[in-house]
Protein backbone atom coordinates (compact mmCIF):
# COMPACT_ATOMS: atom_id res chain seq x y z
CA UNK A 1 0.00 0.00 0.00
CA UNK A 2 1.30 3.46 -0.68
CA UNK A 3 2.77 5.49 2.40
CA UNK A 4 1.84 8.88 1.13
CA UNK A 5 -0.60 10.40 -1.51
CA UNK A 6 -1.83 13.94 -1.95
CA UNK A 7 -5.73 13.18 -1.78
CA UNK A 8 -7.77 10.14 -0.49
CA UNK A 9 -10.95 9.77 -0.54
CA UNK A 10 -12.69 7.60 1.31
CA UNK A 11 -15.56 5.64 -0.22
CA UNK A 12 -16.00 3.71 -3.75
CA UNK A 13 -19.33 4.58 -4.48
CA UNK A 14 -20.61 7.05 -6.55
CA UNK A 15 -19.27 9.85 -4.94
CA UNK A 16 -16.38 9.06 -4.51
CA UNK A 17 -15.27 7.12 -7.93
CA UNK A 18 -16.90 10.74 -9.36
CA UNK A 19 -14.88 13.20 -7.25
CA UNK A 20 -11.42 10.74 -7.77
CA UNK A 21 -11.94 11.18 -11.27
CA UNK A 22 -13.37 14.79 -11.37
CA UNK A 23 -9.94 15.46 -9.58
CA UNK A 24 -7.49 13.17 -11.85
CA UNK A 25 -9.56 14.93 -14.55
CA UNK A 26 -8.22 18.15 -13.63
CA UNK A 27 -4.78 16.87 -13.65
CA UNK A 28 -4.33 15.97 -9.59
CA UNK A 29 -2.01 12.71 -9.95
CA UNK A 30 -1.44 11.28 -5.95
CA UNK A 31 -5.12 10.15 -5.78
CA UNK A 32 -5.64 7.31 -3.29
CA UNK A 33 -9.64 6.01 -3.33
CA UNK A 34 -10.24 3.26 -0.06
CA UNK A 35 -13.25 1.32 -0.44
CA UNK A 36 -14.09 -1.14 2.36
CA UNK A 37 -16.05 -3.27 0.21
CA UNK A 38 -16.49 -3.72 -3.05
CA UNK A 39 -17.05 -0.44 -5.35
CA UNK A 40 -20.63 0.32 -5.60
CA UNK A 41 -21.37 -2.20 -2.42
CA UNK A 42 -23.40 0.68 -0.13
CA UNK A 43 -25.75 2.83 -0.97
CA UNK A 44 -24.57 3.26 -4.70
CA UNK A 45 -25.55 -0.78 -5.86
CA UNK A 46 -28.91 -0.82 -3.61
CA UNK A 47 -30.39 2.47 -4.96
CA UNK A 48 -33.41 2.36 -7.28
CA UNK A 49 -31.43 4.26 -9.81
CA UNK A 50 -33.82 7.01 -11.35
CA UNK A 51 -32.29 10.34 -11.87
CA UNK A 52 -34.43 12.88 -12.13
CA UNK A 53 -34.67 16.54 -12.26
CA UNK A 54 -38.30 17.50 -10.54
CA UNK A 55 -37.32 18.97 -7.23
CA UNK A 56 -38.81 21.49 -4.87
CA UNK A 57 -35.14 23.47 -3.87
CA UNK A 58 -33.11 25.52 -6.41
CA UNK A 59 -29.87 23.99 -5.56
CA UNK A 60 -31.38 20.26 -5.94
CA UNK A 61 -32.61 21.19 -9.28
CA UNK A 62 -29.47 22.55 -10.43
CA UNK A 63 -27.71 20.35 -9.33
CA UNK A 64 -29.68 17.01 -11.02
CA UNK A 65 -29.86 19.08 -14.08
CA UNK A 66 -26.30 19.21 -14.60
CA UNK A 67 -26.00 15.51 -14.03
CA UNK A 68 -28.55 14.73 -16.24
CA UNK A 69 -26.64 16.71 -18.87
CA UNK A 70 -23.64 14.45 -17.72
CA UNK A 71 -25.13 11.36 -17.99
CA UNK A 72 -26.55 11.73 -21.24
CA UNK A 73 -23.02 12.15 -22.61
CA UNK A 74 -21.08 10.10 -20.23
CA UNK A 75 -19.84 6.80 -22.35
CA UNK A 76 -18.60 9.71 -24.75
CA UNK A 77 -16.38 12.01 -21.68
CA UNK A 78 -15.38 8.58 -19.98
CA UNK A 79 -14.50 6.86 -22.67
CA UNK A 80 -16.33 3.94 -21.69
CA UNK A 81 -16.21 0.93 -23.68
CA UNK A 82 -19.68 -0.13 -22.36
CA UNK A 83 -23.06 0.45 -22.24
CA UNK A 84 -24.22 2.64 -18.42
CA UNK A 85 -27.77 1.43 -19.88
CA UNK A 86 -28.85 5.23 -19.26
CA UNK A 87 -32.81 5.54 -20.46
CA UNK A 88 -34.58 9.26 -20.59
CA UNK A 89 -38.47 7.75 -20.82
CA UNK A 90 -39.41 10.20 -17.90
CA UNK A 91 -40.63 10.71 -14.31
CA UNK A 92 -44.13 10.64 -13.65
CA UNK A 93 -44.87 12.28 -10.04
CA UNK A 94 -48.64 11.31 -9.03
CA UNK A 95 -50.24 14.12 -6.83
CA UNK A 96 -53.25 12.34 -4.53
CA UNK A 97 -55.24 15.72 -4.15
CA UNK A 98 -55.44 19.51 -4.32
CA UNK A 99 -52.68 20.18 -1.79
CA UNK A 100 -50.22 18.19 -3.48
CA UNK A 101 -51.05 19.55 -6.75
CA UNK A 102 -50.70 23.19 -5.74
CA UNK A 103 -47.17 22.13 -4.41
CA UNK A 104 -46.19 20.44 -7.81
CA UNK A 105 -47.84 23.44 -9.86
CA UNK A 106 -45.11 25.71 -7.60
CA UNK A 107 -42.43 23.01 -8.06
CA UNK A 108 -42.98 22.80 -11.92
CA UNK A 109 -42.53 26.83 -12.25
CA UNK A 110 -39.32 26.89 -10.24
CA UNK A 111 -38.16 23.48 -12.29
CA UNK A 112 -38.92 25.32 -15.94
CA UNK A 113 -37.28 28.37 -14.40
CA UNK A 114 -34.03 26.73 -14.29
CA UNK A 115 -34.89 24.95 -18.25
CA UNK A 116 -36.06 21.56 -16.77
CA UNK A 117 -38.79 20.14 -19.44
CA UNK A 118 -41.16 19.32 -16.91
CA UNK A 119 -44.96 19.80 -17.37
CA UNK A 120 -48.44 19.20 -15.19
CA UNK A 121 -50.77 16.64 -16.36
CA UNK A 122 -54.22 15.88 -15.53
CA UNK A 123 -55.25 12.11 -14.67
CA UNK A 124 -56.22 11.29 -18.39
CA UNK A 125 -53.25 12.66 -19.69
CA UNK A 126 -50.78 10.75 -17.49
CA UNK A 127 -52.36 7.29 -18.16
CA UNK A 128 -51.58 7.86 -21.81
CA UNK A 129 -48.07 7.53 -20.76
CA UNK A 130 -48.62 4.54 -18.08
CA UNK A 131 -51.87 3.01 -19.85
CA UNK A 132 -51.43 0.31 -16.31
CA UNK A 133 -51.77 3.72 -13.84
CA UNK A 134 -55.36 3.25 -11.74
CA UNK A 135 -56.65 6.66 -12.37
CA UNK A 136 -59.52 6.23 -9.65
CA UNK A 137 -56.92 7.46 -7.42
CA UNK A 138 -54.90 9.73 -8.95
CA UNK A 139 -55.34 13.71 -8.91
CA UNK A 140 -53.13 14.88 -11.50
CA UNK A 141 -49.51 14.29 -12.24
CA UNK A 142 -46.28 16.53 -13.33
CA UNK A 143 -44.25 14.73 -15.81
CA UNK A 144 -40.44 15.20 -17.11
CA UNK A 145 -39.25 13.75 -20.16
CA UNK A 146 -35.71 14.22 -19.86
CA UNK A 147 -35.64 11.98 -16.52
CA UNK A 148 -34.49 8.69 -16.72
CA UNK A 149 -32.74 5.21 -15.19
CA UNK A 150 -29.77 4.11 -15.59
CA UNK A 151 -27.38 1.00 -13.97
CA UNK A 152 -25.76 2.01 -11.10
CA UNK A 153 -22.92 -0.38 -11.15
CA UNK A 154 -21.95 0.41 -14.58
CA UNK A 155 -22.14 4.40 -13.76
CA UNK A 156 -19.59 3.82 -11.29
CA UNK A 157 -17.36 1.09 -13.56
CA UNK A 158 -17.57 3.76 -15.42
CA UNK A 159 -16.15 6.43 -13.61
CA UNK A 160 -13.45 4.13 -12.02
CA UNK A 161 -11.98 2.81 -15.05
CA UNK A 162 -11.52 6.42 -15.98
CA UNK A 163 -9.88 7.57 -12.86
CA UNK A 164 -7.99 4.77 -13.13
CA UNK A 165 -6.60 5.37 -16.26
CA UNK A 166 -5.77 9.13 -15.16
CA UNK A 167 -3.61 7.73 -12.40
CA UNK A 168 -6.12 7.65 -9.38
CA UNK A 169 -4.93 4.40 -7.12
CA UNK A 170 -7.86 2.18 -5.61
CA UNK A 171 -8.11 -0.48 -2.42
CA UNK A 172 -10.92 -2.19 -2.00
CA UNK A 173 -11.78 -4.05 1.18
CA UNK A 174 -9.45 -1.69 2.98
CA UNK A 175 -11.38 -0.32 6.16
CA UNK A 176 -10.80 3.18 7.55
CA UNK A 177 -9.87 3.31 11.07
CA UNK A 178 -8.96 6.43 12.11
CA UNK A 179 -7.63 9.73 10.62
CA UNK A 180 -4.87 11.64 12.11
CA UNK A 181 -4.74 15.11 12.54
CA UNK A 182 -1.94 18.05 13.84
CA UNK A 183 -2.68 21.09 14.95
CA UNK A 184 -6.22 20.97 13.26
CA UNK A 185 -5.01 19.80 9.69
CA UNK A 186 -5.13 16.25 7.90
CA UNK A 187 -2.10 14.17 8.53
CA UNK A 188 -3.03 10.42 7.77
CA UNK A 189 -5.47 8.01 7.16
CA UNK A 190 -4.86 4.49 9.17
CA UNK A 191 -6.29 1.62 7.69
CA UNK A 192 -6.13 -2.00 8.32
CA UNK A 193 -3.85 -2.24 5.54
CA UNK A 194 -1.45 0.27 6.53
CA UNK A 195 -0.93 3.80 6.95
CA UNK A 196 -1.05 6.56 4.13
CA UNK A 197 -0.07 10.05 4.93
CA UNK A 198 -1.94 12.52 3.00
CA UNK A 199 -2.86 16.65 2.94
CA UNK A 200 -6.40 16.01 1.97
CA UNK A 201 -9.52 13.70 3.35
CA UNK A 202 -12.49 13.42 1.71
CA UNK A 203 -15.28 11.88 2.97
CA UNK A 204 -17.28 10.08 0.41
CA UNK A 205 -18.49 7.63 2.92
CA UNK A 206 -22.55 7.09 2.16
CA UNK A 207 -24.06 5.90 4.72
CA UNK A 208 -21.18 5.65 7.29
CA UNK A 209 -20.12 9.64 6.75
CA UNK A 210 -21.17 10.31 10.37
CA UNK A 211 -18.55 7.88 11.77
CA UNK A 212 -15.74 8.89 9.50
CA UNK A 213 -16.50 12.49 10.40
CA UNK A 214 -16.26 11.35 14.28
CA UNK A 215 -12.41 10.69 13.27
CA UNK A 216 -11.38 14.11 13.33
CA UNK A 217 -14.33 15.51 15.85
CA UNK A 218 -16.10 16.90 13.01
CA UNK A 219 -20.10 16.68 14.09
CA UNK A 220 -21.91 16.39 10.67
CA UNK A 221 -25.80 16.17 11.02
CA UNK A 222 -26.50 13.75 9.18
CA UNK A 223 -27.98 10.37 10.25
CA UNK A 224 -28.55 6.73 8.29
CA UNK A 225 -31.74 5.35 7.69
CA UNK A 226 -32.77 1.84 6.45
CA UNK A 227 -34.71 2.00 2.82
CA UNK A 228 -36.00 -1.21 1.11
CA UNK A 229 -36.70 -1.99 -2.33
CA UNK A 230 -38.13 -5.08 -4.29
CA UNK A 231 -37.56 -6.55 -7.35
CA UNK A 232 -40.08 -8.72 -9.28
CA UNK A 233 -39.80 -11.31 -12.42
CA UNK A 234 -39.04 -9.71 -15.66
CA UNK A 235 -41.78 -9.25 -18.11
CA UNK A 236 -41.93 -7.73 -21.86
CA UNK A 237 -41.92 -3.93 -21.18
CA UNK A 238 -45.05 -1.74 -20.19
CA UNK A 239 -43.75 0.84 -18.59
CA UNK A 240 -41.20 3.39 -20.14
CA UNK A 241 -41.33 6.64 -17.19
CA UNK A 242 -40.89 5.71 -13.23
CA UNK A 243 -43.77 6.29 -11.70
CA UNK A 244 -43.52 7.99 -8.02
CA UNK A 245 -45.76 9.61 -5.42
CA UNK A 246 -44.90 11.11 -2.23
CA UNK A 247 -48.13 10.86 -0.70
CA UNK A 248 -48.65 7.29 -1.65
CA UNK A 249 -45.08 6.65 -0.89
CA UNK A 250 -43.67 4.22 -4.01
CA UNK A 251 -41.55 4.55 -6.22
CA UNK A 252 -41.66 2.14 -9.30
CA UNK A 253 -39.56 1.50 -12.78
CA UNK A 254 -39.23 -0.89 -14.77
CA UNK A 255 -35.40 -2.14 -15.83
CA UNK A 256 -34.00 -2.73 -18.87
CA UNK A 257 -34.03 -6.03 -18.23
CA UNK A 258 -37.39 -6.20 -17.63
CA UNK A 259 -38.17 -6.70 -13.99
CA UNK A 260 -40.08 -3.99 -12.05
CA UNK A 261 -37.57 -2.07 -9.12
CA UNK A 262 -39.63 -0.61 -6.21
CA UNK A 263 -38.90 1.04 -3.00
CA UNK A 264 -41.10 3.32 -0.16
CA UNK A 265 -39.73 4.81 3.05
CA UNK A 266 -41.42 4.39 6.29
CA UNK A 267 -40.61 5.80 9.53
CA UNK A 268 -37.49 3.91 10.27
CA UNK A 269 -34.58 4.32 13.79
CA UNK A 270 -31.53 5.65 12.82
CA UNK A 271 -28.94 3.32 12.34
CA UNK A 272 -26.87 0.97 10.19
CA UNK A 273 -28.29 -2.27 9.54
CA UNK A 274 -29.72 -2.88 5.83
CA UNK A 275 -31.95 -6.44 6.50
CA UNK A 276 -34.85 -6.87 4.74
CA UNK A 277 -38.62 -7.23 6.39
CA UNK A 278 -41.80 -8.52 6.05
CA UNK A 279 -43.75 -5.73 6.88
CA UNK A 280 -42.27 -3.26 3.71
CA UNK A 281 -42.91 -6.60 1.32
CA UNK A 282 -46.28 -6.32 2.83
CA UNK A 283 -47.01 -2.92 2.18
CA UNK A 284 -44.82 -2.36 -1.18
CA UNK A 285 -47.08 -4.93 -2.35
CA UNK A 286 -50.13 -3.23 -1.67
CA UNK A 287 -49.31 0.06 -2.73
CA UNK A 288 -47.68 -0.88 -6.08
CA UNK A 289 -50.84 -3.31 -6.75
CA UNK A 290 -52.90 -0.29 -5.65
CA UNK A 291 -51.52 2.56 -8.20
CA UNK A 292 -50.52 -0.25 -11.27
CA UNK A 293 -53.01 -3.18 -10.49
CA UNK A 294 -51.13 -5.52 -12.89
CA UNK A 295 -47.73 -5.82 -11.86
CA UNK A 296 -49.82 -7.25 -8.67
CA UNK A 297 -49.50 -10.13 -10.87
CA UNK A 298 -45.64 -10.02 -11.01
CA UNK A 299 -43.69 -12.47 -8.73
CA UNK A 300 -41.00 -10.87 -6.06
CA UNK A 301 -37.63 -12.31 -6.66
CA UNK A 302 -36.10 -10.49 -3.47
CA UNK A 303 -35.81 -7.40 -2.11
CA UNK A 304 -32.95 -5.97 0.12
CA UNK A 305 -31.99 -2.40 1.84
CA UNK A 306 -29.57 0.00 1.93
CA UNK A 307 -28.64 3.02 3.69
CA UNK A 308 -30.37 6.71 2.79
CA UNK A 309 -27.90 9.14 4.33
CA UNK A 310 -30.51 12.18 5.86
CA UNK A 311 -29.29 15.89 6.33
CA UNK A 312 -31.39 18.07 8.09
CA UNK A 313 -32.77 19.95 4.63
CA UNK A 314 -32.47 16.81 2.68
CA UNK A 315 -29.83 18.75 0.74
CA UNK A 316 -26.37 16.77 0.49
CA UNK A 317 -23.28 18.68 1.99
CA UNK A 318 -20.89 19.42 -0.37
CA UNK A 319 -18.16 21.41 1.93
CA UNK A 320 -15.02 21.91 3.70
CA UNK A 321 -14.78 22.38 7.83
CA UNK A 322 -12.78 23.74 10.76
CA UNK A 323 -10.63 20.53 10.20
CA UNK A 324 -8.04 21.75 7.31
CA UNK A 325 -7.86 19.26 4.29
CA UNK A 326 -11.03 17.61 5.28
CA UNK A 327 -13.94 17.99 2.91
CA UNK A 328 -16.94 16.05 2.53
CA UNK A 329 -19.77 14.70 0.15
CA UNK A 330 -22.73 13.40 1.70
CA UNK A 331 -26.21 13.76 3.41
CA UNK A 332 -27.82 13.03 -0.20
CA UNK A 333 -31.01 11.28 1.98
CA UNK A 334 -31.26 8.99 -0.66
CA UNK A 335 -30.49 10.61 -3.71
CA UNK A 336 -26.78 10.70 -3.64
CA UNK A 337 -26.52 8.36 -6.99
CA UNK A 338 -28.72 10.88 -9.47
CA UNK A 339 -26.32 13.28 -8.16
CA UNK A 340 -22.75 11.74 -8.74
CA UNK A 341 -21.68 13.87 -11.36
CA UNK A 342 -22.05 16.69 -9.91
CA UNK A 343 -21.20 15.80 -6.69
CA UNK A 344 -17.69 14.94 -8.33
CA UNK A 345 -17.75 18.07 -10.07
CA UNK A 346 -18.42 20.35 -7.60
CA UNK A 347 -15.84 18.92 -4.97
CA UNK A 348 -13.14 19.05 -7.30
CA UNK A 349 -13.75 22.63 -8.11
CA UNK A 350 -13.68 23.14 -4.37
CA UNK A 351 -10.57 21.03 -3.46
CA UNK A 352 -8.31 22.96 -6.56
CA UNK A 353 -10.08 26.56 -5.68
CA UNK A 354 -11.12 27.11 -8.80
CA UNK A 355 -14.87 29.07 -9.57
CA UNK A 356 -17.56 26.70 -8.53
CA UNK A 357 -20.25 25.65 -11.30
CA UNK A 358 -23.66 26.64 -9.19
CA UNK A 359 -23.34 28.01 -5.45
CA UNK A 360 -22.50 26.11 -2.83
CA UNK A 361 -23.57 28.14 0.29
CA UNK A 362 -26.78 25.92 0.18
CA UNK A 363 -24.57 22.90 0.22
CA UNK A 364 -22.27 24.21 3.15
CA UNK A 365 -21.90 22.57 6.17
CA UNK A 366 -22.49 26.10 8.11
CA UNK A 367 -25.80 26.31 7.01
CA UNK A 368 -27.29 24.29 9.64
CA UNK A 369 -25.26 26.27 12.49
CA UNK A 370 -28.06 27.70 14.55
CA UNK A 371 -30.89 27.16 12.31
CA UNK A 372 -34.10 25.16 13.05
CA UNK A 373 -33.46 21.98 11.33
CA UNK A 374 -36.76 21.76 9.73
CA UNK A 375 -37.07 19.78 6.38
CA UNK A 376 -37.61 21.91 3.44
CA UNK A 377 -36.91 19.44 0.27
CA UNK A 378 -40.43 18.05 0.53
CA UNK A 379 -39.81 16.05 -2.66
CA UNK A 380 -38.50 13.14 -1.23
CA UNK A 381 -39.61 9.38 -1.13
CA UNK B 1 -41.51 -42.84 -21.32
CA UNK B 2 -43.46 -43.42 -17.53
CA UNK B 3 -42.34 -46.00 -15.29
CA UNK B 4 -44.92 -49.07 -15.51
CA UNK B 5 -43.82 -50.98 -12.78
CA UNK B 6 -43.04 -49.84 -9.79
CA UNK B 7 -42.23 -52.13 -6.35
CA UNK B 8 -44.55 -49.79 -4.21
CA UNK B 9 -46.44 -46.98 -6.32
CA UNK B 10 -48.90 -48.29 -8.59
CA UNK B 11 -50.32 -46.42 -11.76
CA UNK B 12 -53.61 -48.54 -12.81
CA UNK B 13 -56.48 -46.87 -13.03
CA UNK B 14 -55.21 -43.09 -13.77
CA UNK B 15 -57.39 -40.95 -15.68
CA UNK B 16 -56.41 -39.95 -19.14
CA UNK B 17 -56.04 -36.01 -19.47
CA UNK B 18 -56.66 -34.44 -22.98
CA UNK B 19 -54.47 -31.30 -23.06
CA UNK B 20 -53.56 -29.11 -26.12
CA UNK B 21 -49.57 -27.66 -26.30
CA UNK B 22 -48.71 -25.46 -29.63
CA UNK B 23 -52.23 -26.38 -30.20
CA UNK B 24 -51.58 -30.15 -30.81
CA UNK B 25 -53.69 -32.73 -29.01
CA UNK B 26 -51.74 -34.51 -26.13
CA UNK B 27 -52.25 -36.80 -23.46
CA UNK B 28 -51.16 -36.82 -19.70
CA UNK B 29 -52.32 -38.71 -16.63
CA UNK B 30 -54.03 -37.85 -13.30
CA UNK B 31 -51.32 -36.70 -10.48
CA UNK B 32 -48.98 -35.08 -14.13
CA UNK B 33 -47.49 -31.78 -13.92
CA UNK B 34 -47.64 -29.78 -17.22
CA UNK B 35 -44.09 -30.75 -17.30
CA UNK B 36 -43.94 -34.28 -16.48
CA UNK B 37 -46.71 -34.77 -19.17
CA UNK B 38 -44.71 -33.36 -21.72
CA UNK B 39 -41.87 -34.79 -20.83
CA UNK B 40 -43.69 -37.61 -21.42
CA UNK B 41 -44.63 -37.03 -24.80
CA UNK B 42 -41.04 -36.37 -25.97
CA UNK B 43 -41.29 -32.49 -25.54
CA UNK B 44 -38.03 -31.41 -24.54
CA UNK B 45 -37.96 -27.76 -25.33
CA UNK B 46 -40.05 -25.90 -23.04
CA UNK B 47 -39.12 -22.62 -23.04
CA UNK B 48 -36.21 -20.83 -24.67
CA UNK B 49 -32.80 -17.97 -23.71
CA UNK B 50 -33.92 -14.83 -23.60
CA UNK B 51 -30.94 -13.51 -25.38
CA UNK B 52 -29.69 -16.11 -28.33
CA UNK B 53 -33.29 -17.68 -27.65
CA UNK B 54 -31.51 -21.29 -27.38
CA UNK B 55 -34.00 -24.42 -26.05
CA UNK B 56 -34.59 -25.00 -22.10
CA UNK B 57 -36.03 -27.69 -20.95
CA UNK B 58 -37.12 -29.55 -17.72
CA UNK B 59 -33.95 -28.76 -15.20
CA UNK B 60 -35.24 -27.90 -11.28
CA UNK B 61 -38.40 -29.78 -11.29
CA UNK B 62 -39.52 -27.60 -7.76
CA UNK B 63 -40.26 -24.18 -9.36
CA UNK B 64 -36.90 -22.13 -8.26
CA UNK B 65 -35.26 -21.72 -11.83
CA UNK B 66 -37.20 -20.44 -14.75
CA UNK B 67 -36.18 -23.24 -17.44
CA UNK B 68 -39.99 -24.29 -17.49
CA UNK B 69 -41.95 -21.15 -17.99
CA UNK B 70 -44.51 -21.33 -20.72
CA UNK B 71 -47.72 -19.41 -21.37
CA UNK B 72 -50.77 -21.44 -19.86
CA UNK B 73 -54.07 -20.13 -20.80
CA UNK B 74 -52.97 -16.74 -21.50
CA UNK B 75 -50.83 -16.36 -18.48
CA UNK B 76 -47.32 -16.13 -19.06
CA UNK B 77 -44.46 -17.70 -16.93
CA UNK B 78 -46.35 -20.22 -15.59
CA UNK B 79 -43.71 -22.48 -13.65
CA UNK B 80 -45.20 -25.96 -15.47
CA UNK B 81 -43.03 -28.24 -13.67
CA UNK B 82 -45.00 -27.48 -10.55
CA UNK B 83 -48.38 -26.88 -12.01
CA UNK B 84 -50.93 -29.62 -12.10
CA UNK B 85 -52.17 -30.77 -15.88
CA UNK B 86 -55.80 -30.15 -15.81
CA UNK B 87 -58.31 -31.06 -18.60
CA UNK B 88 -58.10 -29.34 -22.33
CA UNK B 89 -55.28 -26.58 -20.87
CA UNK B 90 -53.66 -24.63 -23.55
CA UNK B 91 -49.54 -24.49 -22.90
CA UNK B 92 -47.35 -22.94 -25.34
CA UNK B 93 -43.93 -22.37 -25.77
CA UNK B 94 -42.84 -18.66 -24.09
CA UNK B 95 -40.75 -16.40 -26.65
CA UNK B 96 -39.14 -13.66 -24.63
CA UNK B 97 -40.47 -12.50 -20.92
CA UNK B 98 -43.68 -13.14 -21.23
CA UNK B 99 -46.58 -10.70 -21.87
CA UNK B 100 -48.35 -9.50 -18.85
CA UNK B 101 -52.11 -9.60 -19.22
CA UNK B 102 -55.01 -8.68 -17.12
CA UNK B 103 -57.15 -11.38 -15.49
CA UNK B 104 -60.42 -11.16 -16.03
Amino acid sequence: MKKKAKYVIIGGGISGTSIAYHLADAGENDIVLLESGYLASGATGRCGAGVRQQWGTESNCRMAKMSIDFFEKAEEILEYDGDVEFKQEGYLIVNSNDEEAALSEKNVRLQRSLGIPAEMLTAEEAKEKIPHLNTDIVHSATFCGTDGHLNPFLMTDAFYKAAKKRGVTFYTYTHVEDIVTENGAIKAVKTDKGTIECEYVINAAGGHAQKIGEMVDVDIPVFSQNREILVTEPIEKIQGPMVISFSKNIYCQQTPHGSFIMGRGDDRDAGYSVHSTWKFLDEMAKTAAGLLPPIGELRVIRQWGGLYNMSPDRQPIISGCDVNGFYMACGFSGHGFMMGPVTGKLMSEMLLGLEPSMPLEELALERFEGQDLEAYETNVV
Amino acid sequence: MRIKNHPILSFDGRETIPFYFNDKLYYGVEGDTIASALVANNVKALTSSLHLERPRGFYCAIGNCASCNMVVDGEPNVRTCITPLKKDMRVYRQKGRGRLHAKE
